[in-house]
């Protein structure tokens, strides 16, 4: 490709990424606004009940809920811009604040367990493909089946039972005993189950789409081409099929973060993990707009660049959606 | 062996043996069918089986283990468990199926519509429904929910009907895609067939069976999401018994070490889940495989 | 040991569901060093099966139950997957009938061949390597091969795929090459330039040559000694010359005398009856005996052995038993017939009186500057078809000949209004079907009245639909009243009308064969009792034999029926069978339009006389002295008008030679 090809291309691709953002801000912000519930539940609390209607109609003015929702969205855009994203009503802190002290939490939770899901799965995959229909991948098929199937919030539980409250394994809740924020050992032990479940709950999900890519894949004619040259079985899996499967299980993975990282959510609350997950149900649940806004298009933004991350993989990466193209152009001139 | 030389011409072939009958049953879920089905009557027919009262907190039995009275307990509330089961379980049962329904019809619909489309709107209502795809759909739930106010069973099978729509609507379309090409469409175009007699006699026939199989998926997962809301406290709440919001009393038997709150309910829609998964599994197998090049 | 391949009674089997399906069984021959082995029948008969045996490609629910294999003076018969792929690649190595799926597509063509290369010589790196690669992709004849070789699969045409795919064979000089159906998926004139190729490197190089195919007439060009096969058998095996000339078995016979060259001159074409047996249940006997016109009694009970006939040629057919009657076979040389020049005169006559009675002057279609334009994006189109005119006359068979991609398929859609042309008009019964309000006027008689049946039968039968459903569709949707009792007695009528027996009145069409299929869609449309009939390459997909018995269905049905008829080929020999004008088109455009004969015995465009001398002869004398002669379509020989050069033949004047 020309040089200029790929800078307007790339330059494309920001810009689509710029305006997905926007409209998502204006979308959430305008629905969030329009839904029904009492904003000053989050800010006062209990107290709202009590308050008179002028308490009330001081209290709005306050927070800037009288104006329109369109002149309540461009103030909020301009603060945005300069970097102030407000406070949240909840905690009554910058909602900046809020999140940076729990973000680093869930992706170390989320980021752990995607690692673990994308070596595993491949691996996975890899080697139920090579045993296929064999007893291993037989049982191995089965038990993906049971444990993705499982709501991973009884998976939680049932483990908790058994090596927190039956066998004292494992811390049963948080990130870190108390005290002892600094130690990596008690971190690693609170890690090790909420880690496990996310992948246990994912982990099949993708090696089984791996497993399948593959079958399809051993099953086509340049196998045998390949194995006719004299290339070992394996050498025929790994550099033939293997690397055929890759472009799409990439693009896979890319789209699976918002996904893997939407299951710690579940997980943070049952282990009562200290992340961003419990702050977004929260912030939901009481109207506290200025940390719902930037939890939003915090998602927003990654579902979008794992969305176009994934688009860039098929696009480039894999030559056959160029011959894709082709094929297309071949069938319209012969249909 | 005289004779044997003799022209004797083209003879009429041997009538085929009958194939050897195989096995009717072999690789069909029929464990899964059979269990599924007794658990759906069981829901059904609550009212037959249930010994007691499953709303009824009875306060001086609370937090009992499984005895001849209480079959499975009772828990935190002193409600009997065995009861609440097939009661709840009718409720999540019908949510599950409800919000797939619903999802059917809308990614029918959207799914034949890009299908059917000219390349740059199905790009472009396929890149919209990629994108829904990947923001993760409990957070779009809870978005939701919190949108339309206080949880009950029809608006929470609306929430997740509307939130789990989009795989069904891709798999429809790229069957529609890929059918559209077949020769035999154009064959019954060419004979005069009108769209609404190739959807009907064509279309619609070819894509039932992959459809089949996202739809059937598509309750499990609906089940998943009401209970997984439900424990989590942003679904039904706690006075409404479903198999989710028995659960959402769990973490406090953890303390308690009332196991069987936990592990009897999460059991039914384990096996649930699992035998639906079966069913799933059964309907999308292609019989007529390739056999492997390596 | 002298020869290089050794295989003795051999017999393959696969373990399936359904039982266990006899693939090949008792196979024994052997191949010296530097010859080209032919291995020739209709699908399914095991030959390719053979092949991937003897290289242990094939799936694990394939085993070898018994025999012995020879190559390269060891016995491979108990080799470990281990062993054999020193041997694969080295000793033989294979290539494979669809070039557009035997190349994987994410890895560039260089780096395949490359990849071939080190597999045996890991000692070649570099600069070498990348001569290596250079130097094998200008033996298989790619040009700038420095820079195709960083090209992807995707960006070369079929042939030029199959090219590479040779060269990846070639790799590491191997001294057997297996070629299984190498051409079978190509156009003619490309099928010929490979087959040029296979026979320059075979004697460049002394590789010797397992070609397998279903064609006869490929074999002439290629071969040095041939083994037809028959229901997993070998069931005559000689040199060349003596298959050619001097064929021993019946089957054999049959295959030569399906073949259009030989009927050349006769009124329709020789089939074979019947279909081949499938191999779960093999019959006693002689397998062919069910289809052989002089099957003897014994064929029935018990199996033929191999008859010595000469040194080189043994045949296994009763017939060569001292107690047969004798038999004398009914071919004679290709374009020797039995009676002369008689019977040709005989069809001349017949066609012209039959020409006088059904083809009136009236015209039924007419095709006037038809275009049409695919666009690709914004900026670009395709000219699919260009200003193509042509018309057919009532109870004419007018042919549309050329290759893929020469946009006769879009006129054929065009004319059916499957597409709307962007140019141009088409006059069916002198309305304008082009012209939307017209269409609609007339819906209901142009959508009976004219029908279709496409090329992949497979693709063009709903699979669930029961075959009488199938038929009685088009009555269906247009809300006839069957003609007789019940849709299921009329779609019992017309399955045996085009020679479908009714038992299959209630099966799908998965179960039954590509040229059963192709009879349910001739019932289907003659259902309507059609004027116009398009067919749209209905035999491309066929095995020879079962190709001619659905060109002499079309035949016998259009002289009973009287319809018109536009059938679409992409090879010239079936045509001049059943056509009474024909068409040759190129890129879009129509280069020459001439009635048969004409067109045969005097063709002027350049593009033409290179469709023409691709068709191969079954003739090995003839075939190995010549060349098929290529068309270098320079742009101009396709530009200009079509001007009448003698009684109804008209040629693009540009490329007139």
């Amino acid at each position: 490709m020309k040089k200029r090809n790929r800078f307007v291309y790339y330059g494309k691709k920001i810009l689509t990424f710029v305006v997905s953002v926007f409209i998502l801000s204006a979308v959430v912000f305008y629905v969030s606004r329009l839904a029904p519930g009492d904003p000053l539940v989050s800010y006062y609390g209990d107290r709202v009940e009590k308050m008179t209607p002028g308490e009330r109609e001081w209290a709005k003015e306050r927070l800037g809920l009288n104006d329109s929702v369109t002149v309540q969205y461009v103030r909020w855009l301009d603060h945005a811009f300069r970097g102030d994203f407000g406070i949240s009503w909840k905690y009554k802190t910058d909602v900046v604040d809020v999140i940076g002290g729990r973000i680093g939490n869930t992706l170390l939770l989320g980021g752990l367990g995607f690692v673990f899901i994308f070596v595993f799965s491949l691996l996975l995959g890899v080697w139920c493909a090579w045993h296929e229909e064999g007893p291993a991948d037989r049982m191995i098929c089965n038990v993906g089946t049971l444990t993705s199937c499982i709501p991973e919030f009884w998976l939680s539980l049932v483990l908790i039972l058994v090596f927190s409250v039956t066998l004292h394994w494992l811390p049963s809740s948080g990130a870190y005993s108390v005290g002892k924020e600094r130690d990596f050992a008690d971190r690693v032990m609170h890690l090790i189950l909420p880690v496990g479940i996310v992948v246990l709950n994912h982990l099949w999900y993708y090696a089984y789409m791996v497993r399948n890519k593959i079958l399809e894949e051993v099953r086509a004619d340049y196998v045998l081409l390949a194995r006719a040259k004299g290339l070992t079985k394996r050498a025929v899996m790994f550099r033939h099929c293997l690397r055929n499967v890759m472009p799409s299980y990439l693009s896979l993975m890319a789209i699976s973060v918002p996904h893997i990282l939407g299951g710690t959510y579940i997980v943070e609350t049952v282990f009562s993990y200290p992340g961003i997950g419990t702050l977004a149900y929260e912030s939901a649940r009481y109207k506290d707009y200025n940390l719902l806004m930037l939890l939003c298009i915090l998602s927003g933004i990654l579902v979008i660049l794992c969305n176009l991350t994934a688009q860039i993989i098929n696009e480039r990466i894999d030559p056959r959606i160029r011959e894709q193209e082709v094929s297309e152009r071949l069938e319209v001139t012969e249909p | 062996m005289r004779g044997a030389f003799e022209l004797a011409g083209i003879r009429p072939l041997p009538e085929e043996a009958p194939e050897k009958a195989e096995n009717r049953y072999r690789g069909r879920p029929i464990f899964s069918a059979v269990l599924l089905t007794l658990i759906v009557l069981g829901c059904a027919g609550c009212r037959l089986i249930m010994t007691k009262d499953p709303t009824y907190m009875d306060l001086s039995h609370y937090n009992t283990a499984p005895n001849g009275e209480f079959l499975f307990g009772t828990d935190a509330m002193g409600r009997d468990i065995f009861s609440m089961i097939w009661y709840g379980g009718r409720l999540s049962l019908f949510i599950g199926t409800a919000s797939a329904a619903i999802s059917t019809v809308i990614a029918v619909v959207f799914g034949a519509a890009s299908g059917l489309a000219p390349a740059w709107l199905d790009a472009l209502l396929m890149r919209v429904t990629e994108i829904l795809l990947s923001v993760p759909g409990l957070l779009l739930i809870v978005l939701l929910q919190a949108i339309l106010g206080e949880a009950d069973v029809f608006r929470i099978s609306l929430v997740i009907g509307v939130t789990g729509w989009m795989s069904i609507a891709k798999v429809v379309r790229t069957e529609v895609r890929q059918l559209r090409g077949h020769e035999y469409i154009l064959a019954a175009k060419c004979m005069g067939g009108g769209f609404f007699y190739i959807l009907r006699r064509h279309l619609a026939p070819n894509f039932v069976s992959s459809v089949m199989f996202m739809v059937v998926m598509n309750v499990r997962s609906a089940i998943v999401a009401e209970s997984t809301l439900s424990f989590m406290g942003i679904g039904l709440p706690l006075e409404v018994i479903t198999w989710g919001s028995m659960l959402s009393l769990a973490e406090k038997a953890l303390l308690t070490g009332a196991w069987w709150t936990i592990l009897i309910p999460g059991l039914f829609l384990a096996a649930v889940l699992m035998c639906i998964t079966n069913l799933g599994n059964y309907l999308r197998k292609n019989i007529n495989r390739k056999e492997s090049n390596l | 040991m002298s020869e290089l391949l050794e295989v003795k009674n051999l017999s393959v089997s696969f373990f399936c569901a359904g039982g266990e399906v006899q693939a090949v069984r008792d196979v024994s021959f052997s191949l010296a060093r530097g010859e080209v082995l032919a291995i020739v029948g209709e699908s399914g008969c095991g030959k390719s099966v053979l092949c991937k045996s003897i290289m242990k490609l094939l799936p694990g629910t394939a085993k070898i139950k018994s025999g012995s294999i020879a190559a390269g003076g060891a016995d491979i018969t108990h080799y470990t997957e281990r062993e054999m792929c020193k041997l694969r690649g080295k000793l033989f190595s294979m290539v494979f009938q669809d070039p557009m799926t035997s190349l994987n597509p994410t890895i560039s063509v260089g780096a395949q061949i490359a990849e071939a290369v080190r597999v045996h010589q890991p000692e070649i790196t570099g600069e070498r390597l990348q001569e290596r690669v250079a130097e094998l992709m200008k033996l298989v004849g790619i040009d700038c091969p420095g820079e195709r070789m960083k090209h992807y699969p995707c960006q070369f045409s079929g042939g030029m795929r199959q090219r590479a795919v040779i060269a990846v064979a070639l790799a590491g000089n191997p001294a057997i090459l297996f070629a299984d159906e190498p051409t079978t998926a190509l156009d003619v004139t490309i099928q010929a330039q490979i087959l040029d190729l296979l026979r320059d490197i075979q004697q460049k190089l002394g590789t010797a040559t397992v070609f397998v195919t279903h064609d006869l007439g490929v074999v002439a060009r290629v071969a040095d000694r041939v083994a037809v096969m028959y229901a997993g058998k070998i069931v005559e095996i000689g040199t060349a010359a003596e298959i050619f000339y001097e064929p021993r078995h019946p089957y054999t016979w049959g295959l030569m005398r399906a073949l259009p060259a030989f009927s050349k001159g006769r009124d329709s074409l020789y089939t074979i009856p019947g279909m081949p047996p499938t191999l779960i249940n093999p019959p006693p006997g002689d397998a062919f005996a069910y289809r052989n016109e002089n099957a003897l009694a014994i064929d029935y009970e018990k199996e033929p052995p191999m008859f010595r006939v000469t040194d080189t040629h043994y045949a296994a057919t009763w017939l060569l038993d001292e107690r047969a009657p004798r038999i004398a076979a009914p071919v004679g040389r290709c374009g020797e017939h039995t009676d002369g020049g008689k019977s040709r005169r005989r069809w001349e006559d017949t066609k012209n009186t039959r020409m006088e009675e059904t083809a009136s002057n009236e015209i039924l279609l007419d095709v006037r500057h038809l275009s049409h334009v695919f666009p690709l994006n914004r900026k670009t189109a395709v000219k699919a078809v260009e200003d193509v005119s042509f018309q057919i006359f009532r109870g004419e068979i007018f042919g549309l000949v050329g290759e893929s991609g020469s946009g006769k398929s879009t006129v054929a859609r065009c004319v059916m209004n499957l597409y709307r042309p962007c140019e141009g008009s088409i006059r069916y019964k002198g309305i304008n079907t082009c012209d939307a309000k017209s269409f609609r006027k007339n819906r209901r008689m142009l959508q009976s009245t004219r029908q279709m049946i496409f090329q992949d039968s497979d693709s063009s039968l709903n699979q669930r639909m029961r075959v009488c459903d199938i038929i009685a569709e088009p009555m269906k949707i247009q809300h006839m009243t069957p003609p007789r009792a019940s849709f299921r007695e009329e779609a019992r009528f017309q399955m045996h009308y085009v020679g479908l027996d009714a038992r299959y009145l209630d099966k799908y069409p998965s179960e039954l064969s590509g040229g059963q299929r192709q009879r349910v869609a001739i019932a289907r449309a003659l259902a309507m009792e059609p004027e116009l009939l398009v067919a749209d390459e209905p035999i491309a997909s066929l095995d020879v034999s079962i190709q001619a018995q659905i060109v002499n269905l079309f035949r016998h049905l259009q002289q009973e029926h009287g319809f018109s008829f536009l059938f679409i080929a992409h090879d010239l020999a079936m045509v001049e069978f059943l056509c009474d004008r024909v068409g040759v088109m190129c890129r879009g455009r129509l280069v020459e339009v001439a009635p048969t004969q004409e067109l045969f015995s005097n063709p002027r465009h350049a593009y033409t006389k290179a469709l023409l001398s691709a068709i191969p002869i079954p003739d090995p004398r003839r075939e190995q002295a010549r060349r098929a002669t290529e068309f270098c379509a320079e742009r101009d020989a396709l530009d200009g008008e079509l001007t009448e050069i003698g009684a109804g033949h008209f040629v693009l004047k540009n490329g007139e030679q």
